[in-house]
């Protein structure tokens, strides 16, 4: 379709040739009379010229042509007014429009190449700009928190762990991490640097929805900026362990009754002689377990087991044991003894180097505690347990679950001196990296960074269940869209109605509600100008002219001006109309 | 009559000049009293300044003579001559006579109209200027100075403000009196405090009475205190509650309307102030003192002893050790100052001098001394005690002990050994006997019996009755009459010198040494008494003494009769004897030992058949089972922040429950408050604040949950159940990962 002419009203084609059919032999058999003489074919002919073009005014004929309509600039928020100058001096009487997102650009109707100036234009704007050159000049970083990431759910007890970029610090002012109510709990010096990386860390002290703090204080304490970190901080469950020994020791009873008096579910075997055993049940435990089955390991969430116990483990019970571990996620922690670093491979899964160090300091202050005098050799699949940058344990995840083991000896000393908040610390850490997760059926994730009022906010959700329904808080249901590849993963929009901590819901189902939290226009602002600036740069490249090519090589549909046409028909119906008077 | 209206002028002018003074003084009085809003100062002011206007303006100075220049010299009809009118007529001459005569008929008109000189008026302004200023002065200290009067008074009443919202048409009931009545403990001499100020301050055990007189009809007036609620009782148309004062903590009231609704008091807080230990002080001494055997061995000891309510008593704790090592002996003794301690001071000052020589102290004793002092408090004082000084007497010459075999401490003297040697000599006395002269014989065997009479003695100190002994010793030495007479000197010399050798050994703890005779009594039992009386283990002290004693006993009489044959010179009749109290005193010796328990488990008996058999079928699984109740710290505390969070999301609205978690949180952070009152008391009112509907606001909200969070301390690590969402691709990749390993 080249050079052809369309009509723009292709639709109206028929009738209007119809209509003018009908007109033109009304015409005729009006004119009939005159048929024999010569103005008749004249007059014939001007009604025809005036016919058609009457026609060709509704119809709007029109042609493909170069479109080449020059140049504009958008402003966006953060531009250089300097290069806006310098442009303006480049490009006389340029067109310029000042962007504001969400509405339509009124100079992309007159222009087809334009320079974007500023931190650019909002990703749910770039359609307006889709057949347009760009040429994306970007705007200023901004002096300030550039990115901030800390997990957003929390387990009540684990600690808040922020980390932000700063562009440009000012050198002498600190960043200040405090809890919704104001207090400070964190904070750090910033430095003169082009770019600095600030960790802050902090423990929540109550479970809830909160607004935590991420402030700029100059040196009078005054506040510089402050942007919100939302956290929700959850209620972690109690824990089902089982715990199996040979014989017992003081490691074993006093883990026991740490484990025990914090609530956990624990049912404790010790080998009295062959075939007998001492059972305890602590906090509703129940069953009596001999061999592992997996049937009766399947509900528990830590196995801790110790060496003697883990080798003379049964074929079936060792099978059954790794299966649950793999399939359902159980923890096992083999409680180390020297036996333990003589083992083939077939028989454990850690290898070990002797490093004939015997003993780790650990903690504030620092405390030494013996150790085997052994390594963990490092491999690929060998996770270490870090405690103030120490390994004082390992694991090896199997499938769901994890297999691990410390190298710590007689922790318990720790309690009868007294340092109770290290034992509680160590052992903390080292069986919340063994112990099983709870799986949740669904996972929400939000894919836009900054949700912002009755701004698209673009969520994922993966689950196992085949049907859900989300709803948001006022009750409106909202469209999922499956992904291709994995059929358990959804996408979807929502346009939040208000600031703040915002549900989504599953309607068909008892899960708890979800919540994700939408900011106020004036907050994180630092972040969202970078995020924009990256989004434009992807956009349209970072170069600052324009694509030739696309610029040329765009054709568009130009309506033939109606001008002639109008003045054919005046003619036409001038000699029509004139033509009687100059005969009489 | 001239005479009498010049009198009533200047009468009419001293009553001016004293009406002038008593507008100053009505001024002034004034103004202190509107400054001070204090009648006592006003009256203070108003003599004061009665007494400065009086003498500055002298009313009583006007006389006469002044009454009558000033008419002199205002009036013309005067003439200059009223002075003649004082006069008696009598005096004067014709002349004169006329004057006056003229002189008073003229006055008489114009005397009463004239005006003595008087700035009454003047006088009105500064009062009114100075009673305006003290209004004004008055008013500016009230409003700006913070003076402590009525303004801060009415913000430290009890207010009560009802739990939930009321229709206005309820009727409140108004507390309209409070009396908050502090009794102090008695011995605090402090008296009985009024107030209405329900923060309380005062000492521990004080007595606490709360009064609350309600306008209208209320129930249940209860006080919270902690968790713990205590009823008021109704008396008359008060209410009562009556408590002791034994820990600080914070309290408030509530009560019930007729309608039944709850009214609740914002908190206040009860501290005790604990009666606190006087304070000893002793100056001017080192911590450490010498002193060589001669020097002067005098110690001054001041005391400075203060206590927050009174002084009971004082004196001074003096130790004397004595020996060293095992045989160390220490004596405790009250020194009590010169002069009688005060009672009641506050501060004092004590001066005593230490003799370290009254004291009985020897070369290489030492002195432990401290000053205690005690305060009045009921029903138990305070004890409070200086550091401890330490006086030494230096020794040249130290002692050293023999241990002997058989017993851990050298428990017998040397003279204990000697019934051996005395036998010994004896043997040897009678081997001897051929070629010796007789003189020389009897010289020998009568020492010989006086050596087994000092023995005999020395273990009747062991027995306990010394004194009939002596008795005994000394009817025996008389009997044998003066053939012995230098013996018997030498018998006293020789106890003489042997008791003093024995006191200046370090074994006995004795100082006392008045005489013989006393240190005869004061020695009884000592030494076994020390070492072998062991009142600890009953078996010991009632058997082996028994025994003992018994056993003493025969050796004694058989010592007796071993020395009257060797007085009579028949050492070989004597010798038997001897052997025989040798004997029982190496009995005597070998019951000394000391004999611990072995003390050990003894296991049942097994049975032989049963032993190692192998056989386990009768050992039976065992079962344990336990719950424990986990909570975390200040659990409730942690709920309610959570739950402000919501309330301040207007995710809900403020319900019962709320209320009750908040009381709770309340309670578990009253805890914490007694040790740091400060520090919790805005939190803890804050909380409590939230009970009344009017507080219910999201800045309130905000600050309570704000002042928690500040004083909550971070959770213990406990291991905790994660959430996780395991993916497929998730699960394929740990699969895979586990196939290539």
């Amino acid at each position: 379709m080249n050079d052809g002419v369309v009509f723009l009203n292709q639709n109206l084609f028929w009738p209007v040739i119809i209509v003018g059919l009908v007109l033109m032999a009304v015409f005729v058999w009006k004119e009939w009379s005159q048929r024999k003489e010569r103005r008749f074919y004249v007059k014939l002919i001007a009604s025809f010229l005036a016919i058609v073009s009457l026609c060709m005014i509704i119809l709007k004929p029109s042609t493909y042509q170069d479109s080449m309509r020059g140049k504009g600039i958008v402003l966006t928020d953060g531009y250089r007014s300097s290069q806006l100058d310098s442009l303006k001096s480049i490009y006389k009487r340029i067109k310029t429009e000042e962007y504001t997102k969400g509405r339509t650009l009124f100079l992309l109707t007159e222009v087809d190449s334009i320079f974007l100036l500023g931190h650019g234009m909002e990703p749910f704007d770039f359609w307006q700009v889709e057949h347009k050159s760009v040429a994306f000049l970007g705007g200023d970083a901004n002096q300030g928190g550039q990115d901030i990431s800390n997990k957003s759910e929390l387990i009540l007890g684990e600690p808040l762990e922020l980390s932000a970029t700063y562009a440009n610090p000012v050198a002498g002012n600190w960043a200040v991490l405090a809890d919704n109510g104001g207090n400070p709990l964190d904070s750090i010096p910033l430095e003169e640097t082009e770019s600095q990386l600030i960790q802050l860390s902090a423990e929540p002290k109550a479970s809830g929805q909160f607004v935590y703090h991420l402030m700029e204080q100059d040196q009078d304490g005054q506040v510089v900026s402050n942007e919100p970190i939302p956290i929700q901080v959850k209620e972690g469950r109690p824990l089902k362990i089982l715990m199996v020994n040979t014989f017992p020791t003081f490691e074993t009873k006093y883990l026991k009754n740490f484990l025990t008096e914090k609530g956990h579910e624990v049912l404790a075997r010790t080998q009295l002689t062959k075939g007998k055993y001492k059972f305890e049940y602590f906090n509703g435990a129940s069953g009596t377990i001999y061999g592992f089955t997996s049937e009766n390991l399947k509900d528990y969430d830590l196995l801790i087991i110790d060496t003697d116990s883990y080798t003379g483990l049964g074929r079936t019970s060792k099978e059954a044991m790794e299966e649950i571990s793999a399939s359902e996620g159980l923890g096992i922690f083999i409680q180390a003894d020297e036996g333990l670093f003589r083992l083939s491979e077939s028989q454990s899964p850690f290898r070990f180097n002797k490093d004939y160090v015997t003993e780790i300091a650990l903690g504030q202050p620092m405390q030494t505690l013996p150790k085997y005098p052994y390594a963990f050799q490092e491999n690929l699949r060998t996770q270490e347990i870090l405690l103030d940058y120490v390994t004082v344990a390992s694991y090896i995840p199997v499938q769901k679950g994890k297999v691990g083991t410390t190298l710590l000896q007689n922790t318990y000393q720790l309690l009868l001196d007294g340092q109770e908040a290290l034992y509680t610390r160590i052992w903390t850490k080292i069986l919340n990296n063994i112990t099983r997760k709870q799986e949740t059926v669904l996972e929400w994730k939000s894919l836009t960074q900054i949700p912002r009022l009755d701004e698209p906010f673009e969520f994922e959700l993966q689950t196992l269940l085949t049907d859900v329904e989300i709803t948001t808080e006022e009750g409106a249901r909202i469209p999922l869209l499956q992904d291709i590849l994995i059929p358990g993963k959804f996408t979807g929009t929502v346009y939040p109605r208000k600031t703040g901590w915002n549900q989504l819901q599953v309607a068909n189902d008892s899960i708890s509600p979800w919540f994700y939290f939408v900011y106020d226009d004036g907050q994180l602002q630092n972040i969202h100008q970078t995020q924009l600036r990256n989004a434009n740069y992807q956009k349209f490249g970072s170069s600052s002219t324009f694509d030739d090519s696309k610029s040329v090589s765009k054709k568009e549909l130009q309506t033939i001006t109606p001008i002639w046409l109008y003045f054919i028909l005046l003619l036409s119906l001038g000699w029509l109309w004139l033509e009687p008077k100059l005969s009489s | 009559m001239g005479a009498a209206s010049i009198e009533r002028f200047q009468k009419r002018w001293q009553q001016s000049k004293y009406m002038e003074a008593l507008l100053y003084v009505i001024g002034f009085g004034g103004f202190v009293y509107l400054l001070t809003h204090n009648l006592f100062y006003g009256i203070i002011g108003f003599m004061v300044s009665a007494g400065i206007a009086l003498f500055v303006l002298k009313p009583w100075s006007i006389s006469s003579k002044n009454a009558v220049g000033y008419i002199d010299a205002h009036l013309p009809q005067a003439g200059f001559s009223s002075g003649l009118l004082l006069s008696p007529s009598n005096e004067l001459s014709d002349l004169s006579k006329l004057q006056q005569f003229r002189v008073a008929s003229q006055l008489e008109p114009v005397l009463s109209r004239l005006k003595p000189p008087h700035n009454i008026f003047k006088a009105t302004l500064v009062m009114f200027g100075l009673i305006l200023l003290g209004l004004a002065g008055g008013f500016i200290l009230t409003r700006y100075g913070g003076s402590p009067g009525g303004n801060s008074s009415t913000k430290k009443q009890i207010t009560f403000a009802p739990k939930d919202s009321l229709s206005s048409a309820t009727k409140i009931p108004e507390l309209i009196k409070t009396t908050i009545t502090v009794q102090y403990p008695n011995y605090t001499r402090k008296s009985i405090l009024n107030t209405t100020d329900p923060n309380i301050k005062a000492v521990q055990g004080s007595n606490l009475i709360w009064n609350l007189e309600f306008d209208g009809n209320v129930q249940a007036v209860r006080m919270d205190l902690m968790g713990e609620r205590i009823d008021f009782t109704k008396r008359d148309a008060s209410y009562q509650l009556t408590k002791n004062l034994e820990a600080s903590g914070f309290y408030s009231f509530t009560f019930k309307d007729a309608n039944g609704n709850d009214y609740v008091s914002d908190l206040y807080s009860l501290e005790m102030v604990k009666d606190e230990p006087p304070l000893v002080q002793i100056e001017g001494l080192d911590s450490y003192s010498y002193f060589e055997f001669d020097d002067d061995k005098r110690l001054m000891l001041n005391a400075n002893i203060s206590d927050d309510f009174g002084i009971d008593d004082a004196y001074i704790i003096a130790t004397v050790s004595k020996g060293s090592g095992e045989s160390v002996k220490f004596r405790e003794e009250t020194i009590r100052f010169k002069g009688s301690v005060p009672k009641g001071n506050k501060q004092m000052n004590l001066r005593q001098p230490l003799d370290l020589d009254a004291l009985k102290m020897d070369p290489g004793d030492e002195l432990y001394f401290y000053v205690e002092a005690l305060d009045q408090k009921t029903p138990l004082p305070n004890v409070a005690r200086s550091e401890t000084y330490f006086a030494v007497i230096r020794d040249t010459v130290t002692d050293m002990f023999a241990v002997e075999g058989n017993l851990g401490v050298d428990l017998m003297p040397d003279y204990f050994r000697s019934q051996r040697q005395l036998i010994i000599d004896t043997e040897k006395l009678i081997a001897e006997k051929p070629n010796i002269s007789e003189k020389d014989f009897k010289f020998r065997s009568n020492e010989l019996g006086f050596d087994q009479k000092q023995l005999r003695l020395k273990y009747g100190q062991f027995m306990g009755d010394e004194t009939e002994m002596q008795a005994a010793a000394g009817a025996v030495s008389h009997e044998q009459g003066e053939a012995d007479h230098g013996s018997e000197e030498g018998e006293a010399d020789l106890l003489d010198e042997y008791s003093h050798k024995h006191d200046s050994d370090n074994e006995h703890n004795l100082v006392e040494e008045h005489g013989h005779e006393n240190e005869e009594t004061e020695e009884e039992e000592d030494p076994l008494h020390d070492y072998l009386h062991n009142h600890s283990d009953p078996e010991e002290s009632t058997l082996f003494e028994k025994s003992l004693k018994a056993k003493l006993r025969d050796a004694l009489n058989i010592m007796w009769d071993a020395e009257l044959h060797l007085r009579l010179y028949e050492p070989e009749k004597s010798l038997p004897f001897q052997y025989d109290a040798l004997a029982i005193i190496q009995e005597i010796k070998n019951s000394a030992r000391i004999y611990v328990h072995r003390i050990g488990f003894d296991p049942p008996p097994i049975k032989e058949e049963n032993r190692l058999s192998g056989d386990v079928e009768n050992i039976t699984n065992y079962d344990k089972r336990q719950e424990f109740e986990y909570q975390k710290s200040f659990a409730s505390t942690r709920q309610a922040i959570s739950r402000l969070e919501t309330l301040i999301q207007e995710k809900k609205i403020f319900d019962a429950n709320d209320s009750a978690l908040f009381v709770d949180a309340g309670n578990e952070l009253a805890q914490k408050a007694i040790s740091q009152p400060l520090k919790y008391i805005k939190i803890l009112q804050g909380l409590r604040d939230l009970e009344k509907a009017v507080n219910r606001s999201k800045e309130n909200y905000m600050e309570v949950q704000k002042g928690l969070l500040s004083v909550l301390p971070p959770l213990e690590d406990i291991p905790m159940k994660k959430t996780k969402y395991d993916s497929e691709i998730n699960l394929l990749y740990l699969k895979e990962l586990g196939v290539y390993e």
